[in-house]
């Protein structure tokens, strides 16, 4: 099989929410040797996005979307072991990633910390609706070099500009790099915010978190 | 008094007025909505109170206690569940004192918080006591009930069925609907041919939506409401999209003109029950009252 085809079968077992033909694709990219970079984002992501539109269209609804996600994760789970160890072994830099408080959005968040992880960061990931302080305290105690915070509606996109703000009152802002991420988040809240950047999807968050910490 | 709210229903050229949002009129006020608005009851009864009154002196018929999170489920989320009574008995307290004679109190009880499988591990059975344990507490000081801004529509039936355990007196039954290109269903996919119809069976008085849409956007589902249910329907739409002020403060722009206007289209296409959620006030329901006049 092409390894387009296996990515396109990919993508439609996380569509049709068939969670063992997806794990079983998993298993047999690892097996094959398969570059599970491209497998994370041309066929799981690829997925999970089509799954975010027919949401958008009313064509499926929240049980569906939950289940999508979930199926995503287990995957997710299968991969990850095999892919750092594809990954160089030198830590890029430290990351912590979290979805803020008041939200349980937690896919792309931690789409995004699995691809730092494959490009060699070492990410520690606390999960969906996470309080400013436990993320600053976590922060401090990992020695993060940087802050990803996900938030994925308006009312608790105001949490990350909250985070930033305490960070700055405790005089530790300067400590770490910080970007947002999330549907409602664009470049000028980012700016607003007074974070170091902004990205739209897990490549572009690489490619910001690289550029950031200048590696 | 129950009889009061049957005698309206009854009534051809009556229409109810509802009242507006709690939320919004609380931030106004310079308080912080914290966790949860319901423990408000108890630390600041008296902002409490002169909301509810601002909504009678309005020309609210009748409005509810601020108690839409104060089911166990949703206390226990916020581990709050050791308060359930304090919390709801403060806040029948502080309705009471805003309630002139004429115009009704309405307990008010809205979606516990936690989902059934897939999502979560609810079942009907735990929603069902969860809710009787609230009502258990609101049945002593209520005219009538509102359960709204449910998604699922087997939480509504354990809630109804909840509050027939323990009340003989009327229900509002709201779910909350999303507009799709395939017409209007909850987000948990529920169509709304489906709900009104399983609301109606369960016995609720009345049938009803809120939340999530604005005015504009309710006018087509009122009109799929008054097509599909044999019960009087009741409307309370948010005031428009929000919207994020200097990153801070979620602000709704809609006039109270033009909300009202809206519910004058609804009220003429045969809806019994009108007020309002998110981001309305008192100023919307003066502006509705003087449209029904």
């Amino acid at each position: 099989m092409s390894n387009e085809n296996l990515y396109q079968e990919i993508s439609e077992s996380i569509i049709n929410l068939d969670k063992d033909k997806a794990l079983e694709l998993a298993n047999s990219a690892i097996r094959e040797g398969m570059d599970l970079l491209e497998v994370i984002e041309k066929g799981f992501g690829d997925g999970i996005r089509h799954i975010g539109n027919l949401w958008d269209e009313g064509e499926i609804f929240l049980p569906e979307l939950m289940l999508g996600g979930t199926i995503l994760q287990e995957a997710l789970s299968i991969i990850l072991p095999h892919l750092k160890e594809q990954s160089q072994s030198i830590s890029m830099g430290k990351v912590v990633i979290a979805t803020i408080e008041g939200d349980i959005h937690s896919i792309g968040k931690t789409i995004v910390g699995t691809m730092l992880s494959a490009n060699g960061f070492d990410v520690r990931d606390l999960g969906a609706d996470v309080p400013v302080h436990k993320i600053i305290e976590e922060a401090e105690e990992f020695k993060a070099d940087l802050i990803g915070i996900s938030a994925l509606l308006t009312t608790t996109m105001i949490g990350q500009k909250k985070l930033i703000d305490r960070l700055k009152e405790k005089g530790i802002r300067s400590n770490f790099k910080i970007i947002l991420g999330g549907a409602p988040v664009s470049a000028g809240w980012a700016e607003e915010c007074g974070a170091d950047g902004y990205a739209g999807n897990a490549i572009d968050a690489v490619k910001l978190v690289k550029k950031i910490l200048d590696k | 008094m129950s009889e009061l709210f049957n005698e309206w229903l009854g009534n051809k050229s009556k229409i109810v007025l509802f009242d507006g949002g709690m939320g919004t009129e609380i931030i106004k006020r310079g308080i912080s909505l914290g966790k949860l608005p319901d423990l408000l009851n108890i630390e600041e009864p008296d902002v409490i109170s002169e909301i509810h009154g601002e909504y009678y002196n309005a020309g609210s018929d009748m409005v509810q206690t601020n108690t839409f999170g104060a089911s166990m489920l949703n206390l226990q989320n916020h581990k709050l569940e050791s308060r359930i009574e304090e919390i709801n008995k403060k806040a029948l307290g502080n309705i009471k004192r805003a309630c002139p004679s004429g115009k009704l109190i309405v307990g008010d009880i809205g979606p516990s918080g936690v989902f059934k499988p897939p999502i979560g591990k609810a079942t009907i059975e735990q929603w069902q006591s969860s809710f009787k344990k609230q009502a258990i507490i609101l049945e002593d000081g209520v005219n009538l009930w509102h359960v709204e801004t449910i998604s699922d529509i087997e939480e509504m039936i354990a809630a109804i069925r909840a509050i027939k355990e323990v009340s003989t007196k009327p229900i509002i039954s709201s779910m909350t609907y999303k507009h799709t290109k395939r017409g209007f269903f909850t987000v948990m996919g529920d169509p709304i041919e489906k709900c009104v119809e399983i609301q109606e069976t369960e016995g609720a008085s009345v049938i009803g939506a809120n939340c999530t849409l604005g005015s504009e956007e309710m006018i087509d589902l009122a009109k799929e409401l008054i097509n599909h249910a044999n019960k009087p329907v009741s409307i309370k739409p948010n005031a428009g999209k929000p919207r994020l002020e200097h990153g801070t403060k979620t602000v709704y722009d809609q006039l109270a003109e033009d909300f009202a206007r809206d519910i004058k289209k609804m009220i003429d296409l045969g809806v019994k029950i009108v007020g309002g959620c998110c981001g309305t006030s008192p100023e919307t329901i003066k502006a509705i009252k003087k449209l029904i006049q």
